[in-house]
């Protein structure tokens, strides 16, 4: 990979929705190893911005560049340019995504919970996903909940799954969308403390230097 | 898979259900006992009055037979009867309960010989598998595995993204659902042979005394695996679609393709939706497979009509009922049970 100067940065990035404009003109640019906080009032379109960045919102105008390479540009809901399906599908997975609603798949276990996607997506046997997974839970501080369904889990454990899930995929840059919005005052703070954790110290096992930066949009609290 | 292991985990049944399987035990030791004392075959062909017995000894060298031995054994009850034909028809029936033998020529005995008589021609016993109560759970049951096996894909085509399998999709559910089942199988039985030029009979060996019937399964077949499938595609798509779509977005988010999404997140979550809907289309079916009367072929429905116009007993419809409803309770409790299962996972 070539040396890059903004490991993410948009361009007069436009949302609508209809007739209700959501973003206007945003432009941001971050580099690796940076912690970026969005906030604002509700409604305001800090999720919005963040979905439009994985693509789960397509945006109306601008540029998105992901590692200086433009991912993808669009005028007035046209497509001007996109990168390639090949490429576009890598650089997605350079971003992971924690979700206000944790989104954990309720019919698997934690542990395949953080394994699924590692297996499916990245190929990797199902030793290496295991290992990586189980390191990844140890981490975040729930070990002895491998073989437990999520429904059983608090709020904040089901969240802190939902981090190992993003963080197995090893990202370079991770999404938390109002993270700790659905949880109770008391479990916010381990939730916090992980995420602390996955920009600080890397989750890749091989690395001892910080490869990520984290992207987060919560409110502020009081 | 996991489903089935934990369906069949009896130590975990509740008490309601120990008690219903005890009551049935009762019910099933009853049956067996009263099936061991009852009278014999042999028994009830020796009762025959002197008469009967002297046609019995007499034809036992003649060449041509007139009296019609019939035998109908239901294990709890059973029936004889001895009919003649020609001038001097002779007509005696017997029907053996508990160790006794009762005369049913006329009154109580007469209305239980005939019930016992027709629930058995019901039930298709004595005759092959395409007969009576068989036939009808045979049809329903292979209508339904080919119906939902199409329907999952008449559903992720419906919500396709690609226009083409969209459109298809929309138009066969509309047909099918927009027109009734019993013209369905008109077609299916009368006018696509006559377009194409063959018969169903001719599928079959012509030697084959159940030839008819045997192609008149398969184009029964055809026609109710073709309408479930319509019926159970809107079930499939709703449970689907049901699913939070947060879901989607967690497995796009990690990265998964469509198809990885639909077969391990999607589908196995709305596998326990689909359940109580899809029961319900099996028991509905199994009354819609009675319209198989109109091409020949012997269901319950069928069988109870003929009875009707063969020998004007307008009663015979009663045990037809009761028939269906017994078939019907059976199937309603263990989907049920099923569903009760399924609902322990989240």
């Amino acid at each position: 990979m070539s040396d890059y100067q903004y490991i993410l940065s948009t361009e007069h990035l436009y949302k609508s929705f209809g007739s209700l404009e959501v973003l206007k003109d945003i432009n941001l640019s971050v580099k690796k190893g940076e912690v970026i906080c969005i906030i604002g009032p509700s409604g305001a379109g800090k999720s919005t911005y963040l979905r439009s960045l994985n693509q789960l919102e397509k945006i109306t105008s601008g540029k998105i560049f992901i590692k200086d390479e433009l991912f993808l540009h669009r005028e007035h809901n046209r497509t001007i340019h996109r990168v390639e399906p090949e490429a576009q599908k890598a650089m997605l997975l350079e971003m992971g995504m924690v979700f206000q609603r944790f989104n954990l798949f309720p019919h698997k276990t934690v542990l395949e919970n953080v394994m699924l996607a590692q297996v499916l997506v990245r190929k990797k046997s199902k030793e290496a996903a295991e290992k990586l997974a189980k390191e990844i839970i140890e981490r975040v501080g729930l070990s002895d909940k491998l073989d437990v369904y999520p429904s059983k889990l608090s709020g904040g454990q089901q969240q802190r799954v939902a981090i190992a899930r993003a963080l197995a995929m090893e990202p370079e840059i991770m999404l938390f969308d109002e993270p700790t919005s659905a949880l109770d005052p008391e479990l916010v703070g381990e939730v916090l403390s992980v995420m602390k954790g996955a920009c600080e110290t890397g989750v890749s096992p091989c690395s001892a230097s910080p490869t990520r930066w984290a992207l987060r949009a919560r409110l502020p609290t009081a | 898979m996991r489903i089935f292991k934990r369906l069949v985990d009896i130590k975990n049944w509740q008490r309601s259900t120990k008690t219903v399987a005890i009551i049935i035990m009762a019910i099933l030791a009853l049956v067996v006992v009263l099936s061991v004392i009852n009278v014999s075959e042999q028994d009830m062909l020796n009762h025959a009055s002197d008469s009967v017995n002297q046609i019995i000894e007499k034809e036992k060298t003649s060449s041509r037979k007139s009296l019609t031995i019939t035998y109908n054994n239901l294990g709890v009850v059973s029936y004889i009867s001895f009919t003649t034909s020609g001038a001097s028809a002779v007509k005696e029936s017997y029907v053996g309960f508990a160790g006794s033998i009762y005369g049913a020529d006329e009154g109580t005995g007469k209305f239980v010989g005939q019930m016992v008589n027709y629930t058995y021609r019901m039930l298709g016993s004595g005759e092959n598998l395409l007969h009576g109560v068989k036939l009808t759970l045979l049809l329903t049951t292979l209508s339904m595995l080919i119906g939902a096996l199409m329907s999952v894909f008449l559903a992720l085509g419906k919500i396709s993204e690609n226009k083409l399998i969209s459109k298809i999709s929309s138009a066969y559910i509309f047909f099918f659902r927009g027109t009734p089942l019993l013209i369905q199988m008109f077609v299916i039985y009368f006018s696509v042979p006559g377009i194409f030029g063959f018969s169903w009979r001719s599928l079959f060996a012509a030697a084959d005394p159940e030839a008819v019937y045997k192609g008149a399964f398969i184009a029964a077949l055809i026609a109710f695996s073709l309408n479930s499938a319509a019926y159970c595609a809107e079930i499939v798509r709703a449970a689907i679609q049901s699913i939070d779509k947060g879901q989607n977005e967690a497995s796009k988010a990690l990265g998964m393709s469509y198809g990885q999404m639909m077969r391990t997140v999607i589908i196995p979550q709305s596998i326990r939706r689909m359940i109580p809907p899809l029961c319900n289309e099996f028991v509905m079916m199994i009354k819609d497979v009675s319209l198989v009367f109109a091409i020949s072929l012997m269901d319950i429905t069928t069988i109870s009509k003929t009875i009707m116009t063969s020998e004007g007993n307008y009663l015979v419809f009663i045990p037809a009922l009761l028939i269906y409803l017994v078939i019907t309770a059976i199937f309603t409790f263990i989907f049920g049970k099923i569903e009760k299962r399924l609902s322990i996972y989240e």
